[in-house]
């Protein structure tokens, strides 16, 4: 029972985290159909940006989070204006590809900038780092700031495309393009606005998970895959869909590990995008073909 | 008129053996009357940098040192670089670059395993010594070529040490926690092998990447196997994840670590809990911490020669491999040639250096891996010190 507990608990916080790297994928995905390659090294930017405003010029945590939020905003929305947009135009193929060249650019930057200073670099918690009794077990109190963090992050965007134009925009280009231009809304606007606000996403997951996971330039990839397996699993064009599959992800990793084999722990993510793709094409919470009108 | 006849034609045989001996001695590759060319390969660039140019470093310090005092048997020893960037292909490359073009008389380097390995075929066919400073694959020396010798700690000599410390703290339950990467089974198999030797078998044998989060599932399966040592064959990253997640649990085995976590600050940095090492000790190749007074003179060579550096343990390896060079080229003879430096490689016995932790002893036919006593780095009344020395047969 006590491996139970503890199996579930860590499956929760993790999942919480791959939440909120498949929200990201998912934003983009469901306003642009492209699923952003670059997702994970976004993460791992934003990650560098906490970790140069807060660990090396001595920022204090909250600002640093903001900062380092903005920062990927910033970069979601630079790279749409450089590489993303004027690809369009050639159909989805030459922006995903863009996608994967804009991921090795930002590892190659990181590397540059941050890379010699050891290989994979602390980031300070925000709260103490003793673990804590909770619920009858020993947690580590950084993983309540992430599930907290996390799920503050997601209530955000909910409300940010139930209640804001912006949202609605967006949602509105993704569910059809062609009509959200004939009603007036500047579509590539969205589209730009749109990589910024995943990037945003990726920016707030890793200066959340930073203290847990350490910070180098190759994290981007493996927390990209966890969280492209959420969004499957999840369905891709769907934002609930997305946190539903972040926790099972979570879940069934710990799972695995605890019940059958430490080595399948880590592969079991591409197990699950493998069943996600075979037997539930359209995710569980999926909606293709369905349109709102 | 006869005897002249038969003094004027010993002369000119005289001449002619000193001037053919003259020619055969000249004639070694990469030595001339006043200079030893020797060859270094290794990864000089990208991430992996530390552990092929700083090597580097160390070796052409001591060079340095030597030259200055008159070079040996009044030869300089001049080192040109090779990059092999760390890939296979990139060692190939290097090393027949250096046999075949720069003509070096000899070889130190082999910084990553993999590329090292792949350069030996190459390494062998040509018969040029060949002396590895930091790649730590068994395969490199095992089965022992005659024209290659290490004088780094191998994976195999690591894990050996690591059981036996463990169970000369007094173990009985050993858990293993391994990555089972190409790094990671060079060294997880000799230990499984010398577990079974004992008749052990670990009480869990659990796998982590460099990638695993979290490692809530490990510590709980160790702690199902009332495991009272766990081993580490794993990088600073994994192996800071897994002791966070036993603090967490509250798990406190003795913790066995090796060469790969070396940086001690670094480590309870990315544990990120002040104290964690308590019950952790890891191997280390080097007897002296680089800001120890015994590293003084090393420190201000490295410094002189290349300003970027601050003396590190990578530069040690490189001083430690340097010093056994020069000592087996002094016992070569003043004539040195290939087959006699081997020779003089070959009869290094309890040879001492100013960096590694036991004394360099390459005598033996079935096993040119020279350096068979790694160290042990721990907390002692919180500080970082040497707490012992394991020396294998």
């Amino acid at each position: 029972m006590m491996m139970f507990s503890y199996l579930t608990a860590t499956g929760i916080t993790t999942g919480a985290l791959y939440a909120l790297v498949a929200l990201g994928i998912v934003v983009v995905y469901k306003a642009t159909e492209v699923v952003n390659l670059a997702h994970g090294d976004l993460f791992m930017i934003g990650g560098f940006f906490a970790y140069t405003l807060h660990v090396m010029w001595g920022i204090p945590y909250i600002p640093s989070l903001l900062l380092a939020v903005a920062g990927s905003f910033l970069v979601g929305i630079v790279t749409d204006r450089i590489a993303y947009r004027p690809l369009m135009s050639q159909g989805l193929v030459s922006v995903l590809l863009a996608t994967i060249g804009f991921s090795f650019m930002l590892k190659g930057i990181a590397r540059i900038v941050w890379g010699g200073k050891g290989d994979y670099l602390p980031f300070p918690p925000l709260v103490a780092p003793e673990p804590i009794q909770f619920g009858g077990i020993m947690i580590l109190s950084q993983h309540l700031v992430v599930v907290a963090g996390a799920v503050l992050v997601m209530i955000c965007f909910a409300v940010f495309f139930k209640t804001t134009r912006a949202g609605k925009w967006m949602q509105a280009t993704a569910d059809n393009p062609k009509a959200a231009t004939l009603v007036g809304i500047r579509v590539s606007r969205v589209y730009m606005y749109t990589f910024g606000v995943g990037a945003a996403a990726a920016g707030a997951a890793a200066v959340l998970m930073a203290p847990l996971t350490l910070l180098y330039p190759d994290i981007g990839f493996t927390l990209f895959i966890k969280g492209f397996a959420a969004a499957a699993l999840g369905g891709l064009g769907s934002i609930p869909g997305a946190i539903l599959g972040g926790f099972l992800v979570g879940l069934i990793e710990q799972f695995a590990g605890g019940y059958i084999d430490t080595s399948v722990q880590d592969v079991s993510a591409f197990v699950v995008i493998m069943f996600a793709m075979v037997f539930l094409p359209n995710g569980l919470l999926g909606l293709r073909g369905v349109r709102k009108v | 008129m006869k005897i002249l006849h038969n003094s004027a034609m010993a002369l000119v045989a005289v001449l002619m053996t000193a001037t053919f001996a003259t020619t055969v001695v000249a004639a070694e590759q990469g030595v001339t009357d006043n200079e030893i060319l020797v060859g270094s390969v290794g990864v000089m660039t990208g991430p992996y940098y530390i552990y092929g140019k700083l090597s580097m470093n160390g070796l052409e310090a001591v060079f340095d040192k030597v030259n200055e005092a008159g070079g040996v048997h009044g030869r300089k020893i001049r080192l040109v670089r090779e990059d092999s960037f760390c890939k296979p292909e990139g060692a190939i490359a290097a090393v027949k670059k250096l046999i075949y073009a720069h003509k070096v008389f000899a070889i130190v380097g082999g910084a990553c395993s993999n590329a090292t390995l792949a350069a030996k075929p190459e390494i062998v066919r040509s018969g040029i010594p060949f002396n590895v400073f930091a790649a730590v694959a068994d395969g490199i020396t095992s089965p022992p070529s005659p024209n290659i010798f290490t004088t780094q700690l191998t994976a195999a000599i690591e894990s050996r040490a690591q059981l036996k410390w463990a169970l000369d703290k007094g173990a009985k339950r050993i858990a293993v926690v391994a990555q089972h990467d190409a790094w990671g089974r060079s060294r997880y198999e000799p230990l499984i092998a010398a577990m079974k030797a004992k008749g052990m078998t670990p009480v869990a044998d659990e796998e982590m990447t460099l990638d695993t989060n979290d490692a809530t599932t490990h510590i709980l399966k160790a702690m199902n196997g009332k495991a009272d040592a766990v081993i580490m064959i794993l990088y600073p990253k994994p192996g800071a994840v897994l002791m966070r997640d036993a603090i967490k649990l509250g798990f406190k085995p003795i913790w066995v670590g090796q060469t790969a976590i070396n940086d001690w600050d670094n480590f309870e940095g990315q544990i990120g809990i002040k104290g964690s090492l308590k019950n952790f000790s890891t191997i280390t190749a080097v007897l002296y911490q680089p800001n120890d007074p015994e590293m003084k003179e090393w420190t201000a060579r490295i410094k002189k020669l290349f300003p970027n550096d601050n003396l590190s343990t990578f530069n040690q390896n490189g001083i430690g491999a340097g010093q056994v060079f020069v000592e087996a080229l002094k016992r070569a003879g003043p004539n040195p040639t290939r087959a006699s430096f081997l020779k003089a490689m070959g009869s290094l016995k309890n040879f001492k250096t100013d960096v590694y932790p036991g004394p360099i002893t390459c005598n033996s036919p079935k096993s040119h891996q020279c350096n068979q006593s790694p160290a042990w780095l721990g907390e002692v009344d919180g500080k970082l010190k040497l707490i012992g020395v394991t020396t294998l047969n």
